[in-house]
Order: structure tokens, then C-alpha cells, then sequence
């Protein structure tokens, strides 16, 4: 798939996972700590969103990244090293991330 | 009798830059008298003829036809041979022309357009005929014709080219006018080889590099659409197939009259 | 440079997308803080509950609202092939996240304000 094509289906993706996020998450603000933010993510269901969300996040800043880059012509042949720094940074944000969300347990 | 003087004068801000003396543009004024019926190029004749003989600038046919004469007029790319002095001064009575920018400038407003003219033949501008063609003549359907009609007035001034971003950020970019030009072929009934010149533009430097920003439709001074033809490039690249299949049934009927709807 | 409605939206996509993609990893280190326990979490998350960035957050909304319209009106244009009306769509772009920012941050001003 095109990085052209990753960018416009993660973008539709984030639309939708960003309202949801703003909605829920940030509105109104109020005083984030973590017992308000378990009550929320006690439910297997907003994990795996966020998840997915953070997934899409990942994909479409990366791939923005990378794009904004190699538009610059003295780039353009670091294009492959680019995409290569891409896919590890993804791999561990996306690692750190998901072991971030699940961290959202009650103490025990 | 008539007197030059009652004529009001204009001021021509023109950048100016001679790669021997210079090292880097720097800008002139020059005063001109405003006669009615003035073109941009007009003055630019007046100053080198009377004022400056060293002013360096391309023009040739003074008709808006060559596409040699165009220049970045006041923050547009335009042709100066058919902009009216009146109309592109300010307030002050002056007009700021520069050459054509993201270009590199050999002297005064004459620039470099050899990366213009690799991207052009990289799409192979030129018609690819079928195998056997028709003896008489190709019949072609109105909606045909009106395709190409948006594309085919293109006189490769590089008004379009210069004024997109994305050539000033890469010279690899094919660039609007290049696929513009693939668009006008790709459309053509007559052309052999739409597939292989779709499978040429979907790449990185192709249709995926433009960014939509539009100054190659504002700066077009023949009102063509290069935005339109790129986005519409990026939709048959992705139904290519179909597109090579449906042109070869259509090169099966070219001598035969469009049946009426 | 050759500045119209279309580079300035460009320029300004550009523009918070990088910041989108900085605030996004900084987004990750203070919400990871939660691996190391509770407490380390609501002590990060105090630091940047501070006023400073509550303005900071004001200019957050702003960035991703308008990348966000930006890039709605550039899909549309890749769907329906609107070239026509480039201009005015900016505009729109511009109008709609206007609206969307003062929305939004209005009550964070307020929150701030009232603690």
C-alpha cells in the first residue's frame, strides 16, 4: 500500500477515533488523576479503542513524518533509512503504548 | 503636438542579477510612462531600449502563444506579454517583476528551465499511435474531444510549474506540467499505451507528490486545471486494468462513426 | 515564494503536523508514566496540569482542529474533484475551526481560570 493511501485511511480513522477521544476524555476538562481515568478504562471495550487509536495515531504521524521529509530533495535518497527509522520507532512506541493502556488497572 | 510629459509615469521594480558582478539579485527601479494600451512587456522593451541595455528577459511572439515571456508579476506567475501595466499597479503606481521562482536564475529575469523540460519528455509528451490505424481518419466521440480540449491549449510557459511548492522543495517531482500533458495522452482515444504511462506517473515522483495546493490552476494563464488532471490521473492509476482493457476494445472501433445517443 | 490561500494551507498543515507528531511522543512519555505506579503518574500529570499549559492545551485544540478540517477539505477535493471553489473552502476551513477551537476553549479557559 502507498504511503499516500495509509495516510488518507489512518487520517478518516482518526477523525473518528479523535472526536471520541476529545469528547470522552477531555470534555469538559477537569482535573485528570488516576482513579477518574480507571473508572473509564475498567472496560475491556475502551482499551481495545484505544488501542486501534493509538495504532491509526502512530501510522498516520509517521507516515506524515517520513512524507514531509522526503519532500525535501536532499532527503529523497534517505528515503528507505527514513522509512526503516519509521517502522522501529512505530513498532516501539506502539509497544510502550499498548503496555501504557493496559496499565490502567486498579491497584490491587 | 503631443507632449511625453503629460503622460503619468509608472515605476518598474524589476530584480535584477548578472552571475559575473553579483552575488546575489538585488532589485531596480525604472521609471515608464504610462501611454495607453501598455503592456508589462512594453515596459520592459522601453527600459532596455532606452534606459538599460543590459536588462535580460525571453520573450518572443507577443501574442500569449510561445510561452517564453512568462514572469512573477507582483507575487503571480503570469505572461507579461498580454498584462495591461495599468492594471498591475498598485496604489503607488508600481510593479514589482521578478523571474519565474524555485528556479534557478541565469541573469536578470531569465531563468533555468532545463529540469522543466527532463520532467517533460520523462512522460513521453508525444502521441503513441495503434498498430494498425484507421485509413480515412480516427472518429472520436464529443465527450473525447472535450477531454482533451481541457488539457491540449497548454502552451509550456512554466507559469504552472514554477509557482508549485513542491518543485521548489524537489526537482524529482514530474511537476503539473509534465502530467498534465500525460493526462491530455492518457485521455486520447488514439493513444497505444495508457497503461504503461499510468504504471510510469504512480509512483512517489508522480500523481503521490502533488499536495494539492492549487497555485498551477491560479497561475495557468491558459485557465487549464493541472489539479484535476492529477487527481484524476490517481484514479485511473488505481483501475489501471481497466483502463488499458477499455482502451484496446475502443482502438478496435476508431474508423467507425460514434453511434448516436 | 509564491504565497496564496493554497500555501498557506499547506504551510499551516505542515506545520502542526510536526507538532502534532512532537506533542504526540511527549503525550506518550507523560501517559507512560503510569507503568511506574499511580503516584509517579498523578505527580507527572500535576506538572502539566499547571496554567502554562492549559494555554498550551489551547493551542494543542487549535493545531489539531485545523488539521483535521484541513484535511477533510483536501479529501473532498480528492473525491469529488472540487477545484473550483479552492478558495472559498479555505476560507471555510479557517471559519469552521474557528468555531471548533472557541468551542473547545473556552471552557479550558475557564476551568483554568477557576481552577
Amino acid at each position: 500500500m502507498r504511503v499516500f493511501q495509509m495516510q488518507r485511511i489512518s487520517a478518516i480513522a482518526l477523525v473518528v477515533f479523535l472526536t471520541i477521544h476529545m469528547i470522552v476524555v477531555h470534555y469538559p476538562p477537569f482535573h485528570i488523576d488516576f482513579d477518574q481515568i480507571i473508572i473509564r478504562m475498567a472496560d475491556p471495550l475502551w482499551k481495545a479503542i484505544d488501542i486501534v487509536f493509538l495504532f491509526f495515531v502512530l501510522v498516520h504521524a509517521l507516515a506524515g513524518a517520513w512524507v514531509v521529509l522526503t519532500d525535501v530533495q536532499r532527503f529523497s535518497r534517505l528515503k528507505r533509512a527514513f522509512a526503516g527509522a519509521a517502522i522501529v520507532i512505530g513498532l516501539i512506541a506502539f509497544y510502550y503504548g499498548t503496555k501504557t493502556i493496559l496499565a490502567f488497572q486498579p491497584p490491587v | 503636438m503631443s507632449n511625453p510629459s503629460t503622460h503619468p509615469t509608472a515605476t518598474v521594480r524589476i530584480q535584477r542579477f548578472n552571475p559575473e558582478t553579483d552575488a546575489k539579485p538585488h532589485m531596480q527601479e525604472f521609471q515608464v510612462e504610462l501611454k495607453p494600451g501598455v503592456t508589462v512587456l512594453d515596459a520592459l522593451h522601453e527600459i532596455k531600449t532606452h534606459q538599460d541595455g543590459s536588462l535580460t528577459f525571453r520573450r518572443s511572439c507577443r501574442h500569449a502563444i510561445c510561452g517564453s515571456c512568462a514572469m512573477h508579476v507582483n507575487g503571480k506567475n503570469e505572461l507579461v506579454c498580454n498584462a495591461p501595466l495599468k492594471d498591475r499597479l498598485d496604489r503607488n503606481g508600481r510593479i514589482t517583476i521578478r523571474p519565474l521562482p524555485y528556479l534557478p536564475i541565469i541573469k536578470d529575469l531569465v531563468v533555468d528551465r532545463s529540469s522543466f523540460w527532463e520532467q517533460y519528455l520523462r512522460v513521453k509528451p508525444w502521441l503513441m499511435p495503434p498498430a494498425d490505424t484507421p485509413e480515412k481518419e480516427f472518429r472520436m466521440s464529443p465527450e473525447e474531444v472535450a477531454a482533451l480540449n481541457s488539457a491540449e491549449t497548454c502552451i509550456m510557459c512554466g507559469a504552472c510549474y514554477s509557482s508549485c511548492q513542491i518543485v521548489g522543495l524537489t526537482k524529482e517531482y514530474i511537476g503539473p506540467h509534465a502530467l498534465l500533458k500525460a493526462f491530455l495522452r492518457v485521455m486520447d482515444p488514439r493513444d497505444a499505451i495508457p497503461g504503461a504511462r499510468l504504471a510510469d506517473l504512480d509512483g512517489a515522483d508522480g500523481v503521490y507528490r502533488c499536495r494539492t495546493i492549487f497555485n498551477c490552476i491560479d497561475a495557468c494563464p491558459k485557465n487549464l486545471n493541472p489539479t484535476l488532471a492529477i487527481e484524476t490521473l490517481r484514479k485511473l492509476a488505481q483501475k489501471r486494468e481497466a483502463f488499458e482493457q477499455a482502451r484496446i476494445e475502443r482502438q478496435k472501433h476508431l474508423d467507425e462513426p460514434i453511434p448516436a445517443r | 515564494m509564491y504565497t496564496s490561500s493554497g500555501f498557506i494551507s499547506f504551510a499551516l498543515r505542515r506545520l502542526t503536523g510536526v507538532a502534532l507528531v512532537v506533542y504526540l511522543f511527549m503525550h506518550l512519555w507523560v501517559i507512560g508514566s503510569v507503568n511506574a505506579g499511580p503516584e509517579a503518574f498523578d505527580a507527572r500529570l500535576a506538572f502539566v496540569q499547571q496554567p502554562l499549559f492549559k494555554l498550551l492545551e489551547v493551542a494543542l485544540l487549535a493545531a489539531v482542529v485545523y488539521h483535521a478540517v484541513d484535511g477533510i477539505r483536501i479529501m473532498v477535493v480528492h473525491y469529488t474533484g472540487i477545484t473550483e471553489y479552492r478558495k472559498s473552502m479555505f476560507y471555510a476551513v479557517l471559519a469552521v475551526s474557528t468555531l471548533l477551537v472557541i468551542a473547545g476553549g473556552v471552557p479550558i479557559i475557564r476551568f483554568m481560570l477557576e481552577g
